[in-house]
């Protein structure tokens, strides 16, 4: 009775232990990840985290509302997902949409907490934040609905996380994802056109030069 | 719900173990002492049930466990108090306290844990219509349980080829499939014939009305019996559906069709289509309910209604079983004359020869189903055939099929306008855009000193990179270049407004530049040339804005990647008065286009006109092409009629572009026999039918072309082939399950769709059995030690 009760225990500490290790090194990998992402920020090359990490931060993503702040690996094979939430694509264009994958029970929790109209920031490895206001949040039945990458909109950011938030099964079919356009899609059309407003300027105060000339006379 | 009457029923042992604590004639010392017990037997049961509620394992926990505590407790409890003695008491206690605590806060963690488990309850199990069985409950990718094995068995006879498509189903489950498959066909294809086998049997297949076609499916289907039909989507794309393939055993469905062998420059080619490049739908997604025929990964959108039908999903080669979705080919080429060489640009072949007869195989045997299978033939230098008639008599009725190729005229140079528009959408991702921008390159390359042009880009917008058409200048040339190379594929095939961009404002600009600069009066010739790979499913729409908006322009489709829509660069160009060709071999980009290209700058057989000499009028009523189109350098004039005999002559005459007539006479009376031809005949006739109807925007004549397809026994787009056995195979009792069995990704093509990762951890439900096996080991050590202390 005693031995059985002992291999219960035990095997009951074991199962909890590998419970508990899931976010533990969800939250470790983090810190080192942030290294990494000093670093491949300071050299913009890739540079991974451990040496025999295969994968490496390509982004930040950072929810201001809620306080939290994690940074994205490439790929979301299980490898990557353990460590960061993975960048599924994109990433490549200044306008390209991204799309971002992450496990509901570590990083991508706090996505049940994302309202309409917050803000998300993404930052490139050339530091530029990038931001984005949720859109909509929707549920949707991964056994139905495919992804279609080409059908994305310039400037979506997608978060894709498992669903119910609280579930045990890790195998469901559901997913959350959410929505956020890109406000910089209209900012970056204004750099553009604050740029060619520059040269304008530029050029009418050469005329005024000219006119200041005139007038001077 | 599942759980609903457990719990009900678990939540009654609380009530059941509470009253013998609550029977006070007990000593009152030990009452006393029993206190805080007494409130940890009913959690702890009401927990574990909680926990057995959610992890619907209530024999493990809570029955045991309850039927263990209840008759123990008082027991122990009397025992207890009478051995009960001074400190070791005491310390005792403590421990007893300590560990009735834990558990206490352990159960409470629990609770705290799994209670939004409930939530998830009832979202589970929505398992609607529409849910592709090729992905499981789990949303895992689980391989289609239909194998599908395919073996074109080829036959050219002269200009006519002729194949059996058989389809082999072979059901590797314990259930009873039904098997839809959306395939492609050569875009001119005439289907004549569905036989369906079940082991030894044969079932010949009928052509019927397609409305008809489906009931008589259905009803077949639905009763248990052996069934197959076929029904056109496109003139290209076509869906088989086999219904009650027992377990473990195969059905196979034949299907027979022809096609005209295309002859152009001295080379015959003929291409089989295995895949499909999966098709942007454009407009706004109809929200309609699920249909019973849907399948497809694309809902109908206000331009195009059957997106569904059109769209199976497209999947990699390693997704599907390893024997699965693999052709074997055979061509055996009666071409009529001695060929120099049989090739293909797209597989290595094996060629054999007897005598005028060449059998073609692919040198690995079985192909995989991801890329065109092309085939090539020639004739020796000098002895390519300028002219062909072919003869059949069918039905008391006599068919003539004749080819007549234009001798090559001089060459005229006239300054040209040339658009280059490139498909830069998700769909050439990969190869395609890499084949289409080499193409582009050569293309700039025929620009001469003289030649205006422009570059057009579009996925979901289009992007032209002059605003309009520049001289040819080195420095044009240049930027051009640049452009040209920085391309890339991404986003959505929006081709109408890239049309109207490249149509419209050469008109205009056209204009602009007769009335402002009077050096460049000299008559451009205009021509546009797209490059794509044509997977949008709104053609039909496109060729109409092609022919409302073409003017004096002519448009020239040049098909890009593995599986391009063949359909769409024939018709394109036929509405648009240009010609198309194909880039199929990967490392040959330069030939086929060298052709195109030379072609566009050659002049223009205009005008064509043919009459059967010595026959009725009503001979010429029943000749197809009704009205021929322009000759292009090298491109051959092919008529067909019905009820003319071999005798008389074809006369042919055109005018070139300099005011010059052009004649050519063809004696009939050589003609060879061929087989056939009945069927290429009714499906011109078909085809002009279709026609009329899109020049006067009106509604094809169902009535006219259903009975011309079932008099030929033909596949339109208003019959469908359907057979159905006669006794009934499946038992009513046994359940049918639906397989919609994906087609595989163009080779060297970028796949769009992706599925939804896994994005949860084993953490929560490792944690929640932790906590629920030291919990309980912690009761029962409590339990233990209460009992024999």
């Amino acid at each position: 009775m005693n031995r059985s009760l002992l291999l219960l225990i035990t095997s009951s500490s074991m199962l909890l232990l590998f419970g508990l290790w899931v976010p533990v090194k969800a939250v470790v990998a983090q810190e080192l990840l942030e290294i990494a992402w000093a670093e491949s920020q300071a050299r913009q090359t890739e540079s991974r985290p451990w040496p025999w990490a295969d994968t490496w931060p390509v982004a930040k993503l950072s929810m201001p509302e809620l306080g939290s702040s994690m940074i994205v690996l490439a790929g979301v094979h299980g490898e990557s997902l353990a460590f960061g939430p993975g960048q599924m694509m994109g990433g490549g264009g200044q306008q390209e949409a991204v799309v971002i994958a992450g496990h509901r029970d570590t990083h991508f929790r706090p996505l049940k907490q994302l309202e309409l109209g917050n803000e998300l920031r993404l930052q490139s490895r050339d530091g530029l934040w990038k931001e984005y206001r949720v859109q909509t949040t929707r549920v949707v039945d991964s056994r139905t609905e495919l992804i279609d990458t080409h059908k994305l909109p310039a400037g979506t950011l997608l978060l894709v996380t498992c669903y119910p938030f609280d579930s045990m099964d890790a195998g469901g079919p559901l997913r959350y994802v959410v929505e956020a356009r890109a406000e910089g899609a209209a900012r970056v059309v204004d750099v553009e056109s604050l740029e060619s407003d520059h040269n304008q300027v530029l050029y009418s105060q050469a005329i005024l030069d000219e006119i200041d000339t005139v007038a001077g006379l | 719900m599942m759980f609903s009457s457990l719990s009900s029923k678990n939540s009654l042992f609380p009530y059941r173990l509470s009253p013998p604590f609550q029977a006070g004639d007990e000593p009152p010392e030990t009452r006393c002492r029993y206190l805080p017990v007494r409130s940890a037997p009913p959690l702890a049961p009401s927990c574990s049930c909680v926990a057995a509620r959610v992890l619907g394992r209530p024999s493990l926990a809570s029955p045991r466990r309850a039927g263990r505590s209840s008759p123990m407790a008082p027991h122990g409890f009397g025992g207890l108090v009478t051995r009960s003695e001074g400190l070791r008491v005491g310390r005792k206690q403590r421990v007893v306290r300590f560990m009735e605590g834990v558990s206490l806060w352990m159960a409470m963690l629990l609770v705290l844990f799994v209670q939004p488990l409930y939530a998830e309850a009832n979202t589970g199990n929505e398992d609607s219509a529409g849910v592709l069985h090729f992905v499981d409950g789990k949303g895992q990718w689980q391989e289609p349980a239909l194998v599908l094995g395919s073996d074109f068995d080829v036959r050219v006879s002269g200009l006519i080829a002729d194949s059996k498509l058989v389809r082999t189903f072979k059901n590797t489950s314990d259930d009873w499939r039904e098997g839809v498959f959306v395939f492609p066909l050569p875009e001119k294809a005439s289907v004549y014939g569905l036989t369906m086998k079940i082991g030894e049997r044969t079932i010949v297949g009928e052509v019927q009305p397609r409305a008809e076609a489906k009931k008589t499916y259905e009803t077949a289907r639905d009763a248990g019996r052996h069934a197959a039909t076929v029904e056109q989507q496109r003139p290209n794309v076509f869906t088989t559906r086999v219904a009650n393939i027992p377990p473990g055993a195969e059905v196979s469905v034949e299907l027979s069709y022809q096609q005209l062998v295309s002859y152009q420059d001295g080379v015959f080619e003929l291409s089989v289509p295995t895949t499909l490049t999966p098709r942007y739908m454009p407009g706004e997604p109809l929200a309609v309910a699920p249909q019973q025929w849907q399948g497809g990964w694309a809902l109908p959108t206000t331009e195009v209604l059957d997106a569904d039908a059109i769209s199976p999903f497209t999947v990699d080669v390693d997704d599907v079983a390893a024997d699965s979705h693999r052709a074997s080919v055979r061509f055996t080429i009666d071409a009529g004359l001695a060929l120099a060489n049989v090739s293909s640009p797209s597989h290595p072949v094996v060629a054999q020869q007897d005598g005028q007869v060449f059998t073609v195989e692919p040198q690995v045997g079985e192909i995989v189903m991801n890329r065109d299978f092309v085939l090539r033939w020639q004739a020796f230098a000098g002895q390519e055939p300028g002219a062909a008639v072919f003869h059949q008599r069918w039905d008391g009725e006599d068919y003539l099929l004749a080819m007549v190729v234009p001798g090559r005229a001089g060459k005229t140079r006239l300054p040209r306008e040339l658009t280059f528009v490139i498909d830069t959408s998700g769909s050439m991702a990969g190869e395609s855009i890499r084949q289409a921008r080499e193409a582009l390159h050569l293309g700039l390359d025929t620009l001469a000193p003289g030649d205006r042009f422009n570059v057009i880009q579009f996925n979901s917008q289009p992007h032209a990179l002059f605003m309009q058409p520049e001289m040819a200048t080195a420095n044009n040339l240049a930027r051009a270049r640049q452009y040209v190379s920085g391309l890339s594929a991404d986003g959505g095939t929006e081709m109408a407004s890239a049309l109207t961009m490249a149509l419209q404002s050469q008109r205009a600009v056209g204009r602009m530049v007769a009335v402002s600069s009077e050096s460049d009066l000299a008559p451009k010739v205009r021509q546009v040339v797209f490059m794509t790979d044509g997977a949008v499913g709104n053609e039909s729409a496109l060729f109409d804005q092609i022919r409302r908006q073409l003017g004096d322009q002519r448009l020239f489709t040049v098909a890009i990647g593995s599986a391009p829509n063949m359909h769409f660069m024939r018709e394109a160009a036929r509405w648009g008065r240009g010609s198309y060709t194909s880039v199929q071999d990967p490392t040959d980009i330069s030939g086929p286009l060298a052709k195109l290209f030379a072609a566009m700058e050659a002049p223009v057989l205009t005008d064509i006109k043919v009459s059967w000499q010595g026959q009725s009028a009503s001979a010429l009523e029943d000749s197809f092409p009704r009205r021929s189109g322009d000759l292009f350098q090298g491109e051959p004039l092919l008529q067909v009629v019905r009820g003319v005999s071999p005798a008389g002559e074809l006369s042919v005459s055109g005018r070139l572009p300099g005011g010059g007539v052009w004649q050519q006479r063809l004696d009939l009376q050589q003609a060879a026999p061929g087989s056939g031809l009945n069927r290429y005949w009714a499906r011109e006739k078909i085809d002009s039918l279709l026609d009329e109807a899109r020049v006067q925007a009106q509604e094809p004549q169902k009535s006219k072309i259903t009975e011309l397809a079932v008099e030929h026994n033909l596949m339109s787009p208003y019959t469908s082939f359907v057979a159905v056995d006669k006794t009934p195979a499946r038992a009513p009792e046994s359940a049918l399950l639906k397989d919609n069995l994906p087609t595989l990704l163009p080779e060297g093509s970028q796949s769009g769709m992706v599925r939804y990762p896994q994005t949860a951890t084993f953490a929560p439900l490792l944690i929640a059995l932790g906590l629920l096996g030291l919990m309980f080991s912690a009761a029962i050590t409590l339990l233990q030690r209460r009992a024999y202390p």
